[in-house]
């Protein structure tokens, strides 16, 4: 976790999710890029953060792309959210004594349109609580940030400038992620991404 | 250039092994994995047994989870608390879940604890403990109500009040000089709920809620969040950031659309 | 000790990699190239394990030329990467893994789309527009960060690339005298002299 440094967050809205990570992709303290990719769109409405190790963090999306692909040829429908969570958690488990460096968030809308938000831990752990969830080496920040930040019941535009305040602020507690930010707002209408200006140091 | 296929293989996959042990090696330690340190616990009472638990999930000193859910279903008739390592819990309970799920169909007749107990041992005993994962095992088969404890070497306990968990010396405590023989149903409850608070005010590890599970021949009821003692303050300030506070470098918009089949609908 | 650069400029990518062979503190050889033509436009730049890297170089160039006779299509520049990666990841799982620090710089024959990437011995991949491995990295990224920008004419990038060889010879304990300096454009690889 701390070889690349990151930071993803997720929270839940009225009728709608949000997703957030930074960009930095770095070894120990130096910064390669600052716009290297930690969230990723499975189908429309499912989303997956991967903070942790860099290798892992592709590798672990090759395969979650070819098995979700081969799910959407076999059962000719896109997997929902929470079974999306089951298949990540028991591909983590599988490698329960050599594990993937790499502690997924995962987002989206269930088919009948309920938000879902989980996290796990490297051995495929799932946790699902009402609120947010948040994983990296800048989770303590975000902890401390989500829980005084977060309340129930917010719009879209809300959520968005709640998950972005809470991310923004806990990385600048945190030296090895950060240097930008993206946030995906997944609404049963639209999704909205945007790209965060934030502290470059 | 080869094609390579990835064939779904059983069991587990060790070949990251290495390359951690390499990293680890180098002073790049693996991330903390989420562990129940517990409080769960169990009696007998006169028409079956009462199984509990509190619901705090933990990673290192990080409080990971506020409200999880450590009684595990196995069977219709039988329940499992779970403490250590929470993907082991979870994953073993599952397995063992599915499993008695077959032995059901196959045989056409109700799971018997003793069942789910062999299997669960011989599981845990051939991985020599590396799988962490302590349960609580409690059911009403034919032969009546059992309680079991399994430790994750793979040994086992039949008593009529266990407790299990970083939590266990506290809860014991309650049920040594409080538990009878055959007691009331709510007096059971009551006396576990007791058991799992001093496991929740007295070990760092537990926390938060109270789980209850009554099982008897007649069947199961469930009490998720049977007892609330840790509920949190209401806010009473609301901390909404206007809109527009966060500085946006760029926006992407995808709208979702309805795909009609088939021809446009005539409304002239 | 070892010293990969490259720069991507408006149409074509320019590479450096000194020329020293060493074991331990000894020098063994001077003239090395440390680079291979994975195919007509795209070059691999490589660091790392000795006999990891010319192995390991070799068979990814191998099974990329395999590809290009088997199709009749060379490969692209993102795909080399992420077979070269996929490799590298695949050998980290295995018993003796490869110990290879890579750079792939290729232009598209048809576009002229010059592509940059870097990938570490964990098989960690980023496309950059600047990159760099070793202890060099420390030395040159930042002079890179200050004077690169978008659409850099061969002339510019050749500048920039003697600021950062003359930020090593002045900072960097490795004598380093040679660099075999290499430019990847749509008309293929050259050797060109600084």
């Amino acid at each position: 976790m701390e070889y690349n440094g990151s930071a993803i967050i997720a929270m839940k809205g009225k009728n709608c999710v949000a997703i957030a990570a930074d960009r930095r992709f770095g070894v120990q303290a130096l910064t390669l890029s600052t716009d290297f990719k930690k969230v990723f769109q499975m189908n429309e409405r499912v989303f997956i953060g991967l903070p942790g190790l860099a290798t892992d963090v592709q590798t672990l999306y090759e395969r979650f792309r070819f098995k979700t692909n081969m799910y959407k040829l076999r059962e000719e429908r896109e997997i929902t959210p929470s079974t999306f969570a089951r298949m990540v958690s028991s591909t983590l488990y599988e490698k329960r004594f050599g594990p993937y460096f790499c502690e997924p968030v995962i987002a989206g809308l269930e088919k009948d349109g309920t938000p879902y938000i989980c996290t796990m831990d490297l051995l495929g752990c799932i946790t699902t609580p009402a609120d947010f969830v948040v994983s990296g080496t800048a989770s303590n920040q975000m902890y401390g940030m989500a829980e005084s930040l977060w309340e129930p019941d917010l719009e879209p535009e809300e959520l968005f400038e709640t998950i972005s305040q809470s991310l923004l602020n806990a990385v600048d507690r945190d030296a090895i992620s950060g240097w930008g930010a993206v946030v995906h707002v997944i609404t049963p209408e639209r999704i909205l991404t945007r790209t965060l200006k934030g502290r470059m140091d | 250039m080869a094609m390579k296929v990835e064939l779904p293989q059983k069991g587990f996959n060790f070949e990251n092994f290495q390359r951690n042990a390499v990293l680890a090696d180098k002073g790049y330690k693996a991330p903390k994995v989420t562990k129940t340190g517990t409080t769960i616990c169990g009696c007998l009472y006169k028409d079956g047994l009462v199984l509990g638990a509190d619901t705090r999930a933990t990673e290192g000193p990080i409080v990971a989870d506020k409200n999880c859910e450590k009684i595990h279903y196995l069977a219709p008739n039988m329940y499992c608390c779970g403490a250590g390592t929470a993907a082991d819990c979870d994953h073993t309970t599952h397995l063992i879940e599915s499993k008695l799920e077959l032995h059901r169909l196959q045989t056409g007749r109700p799971s018997r604890v003793s069942t789910a107990l062999t299997m669960l041992k011989q599981m845990l005993f051939r991985y020599q403990g590396q799988i962490g994962c302590a349960l609580v095992l409690g059911g009403f088969d034919v032969n009546g109500p059992h309680l079991y404890t399994i430790y994750p070497h793979g040994s086992t306990d039949k008593l009529p009040y266990v407790t299990m968990g970083s939590g266990s010396l506290a809860a014991m405590a309650v049920f040594e000089s409080r538990w009878r023989k055959d007691m009331e149903r709510e007096e059971a409850a009551e006396l576990v709920k007791d058991a799992i608070s001093a496991g929740i005010f007295n070990d760092l590890g537990s926390g938060s809620n109270v789980d209850v599970c009554i099982i008897t021949a007649d069947g199961v009821d469930y009490r998720r969040g049977y007892d609330k003692p840790n509920q949190r303050g209401v806010k009473e300030q609301s901390y909404k950031f206007a809109k527009g506070t966060t500085a946006i470098l760029t926006e992407d918009i995808r709208q979702f659309v309805d795909v009609v089949e088939g021809d446009a609908m005539d409304i002239s | 000790m070892e010293v990969l650069l490259a720069i991507k400029g408006k149409d074509f990518i320019l590479t450096a990699a000194d020329r020293t062979s060493a074991r331990s503190i000894v020098v063994m050889k001077q003239g090395e190239d440390k680079s291979r033509a994975l195919n007509k436009n795209i070059l691999m730049l490589y660091s790392g394990e000795a006999g990891d890297t010319v192995q390991f170089a070799e068979y990814i160039q191998r099974n990329i030329q395999l590809y290009g006779i088997k199709n009749g299509v060379p490969l692209s520049t993102s795909a080399a990467a992420s077979f070269t990666r996929k490799e590298l990841a695949t050998s980290l799982r295995s018993r003796n893994p490869y110990h290879v620090n890579v750079i792939i710089a290729g232009t598209d024959p048809k576009t002229a789309l010059p592509e940059l990437y870097w990938l570490d011995y964990l098989a960690a991949s980023v496309k950059l527009n600047f990159a760099a491995h070793g202890h060099a990295s420390y030395f040159t990224l930042s002079t890179m960060d200050r004077y690169w920008r978008e659409g850099l004419s061969l002339e510019e990038a050749k500048s920039l690339l003697n600021k950062c060889i003359a930020e090593l010879k002045v900072r960097y304990i490795a004598n380093l005298p040679e660099f075999t300096v290499k430019v990847v454009d749509k008309d293929g690889i050259r050797e060109i002299d600084l």
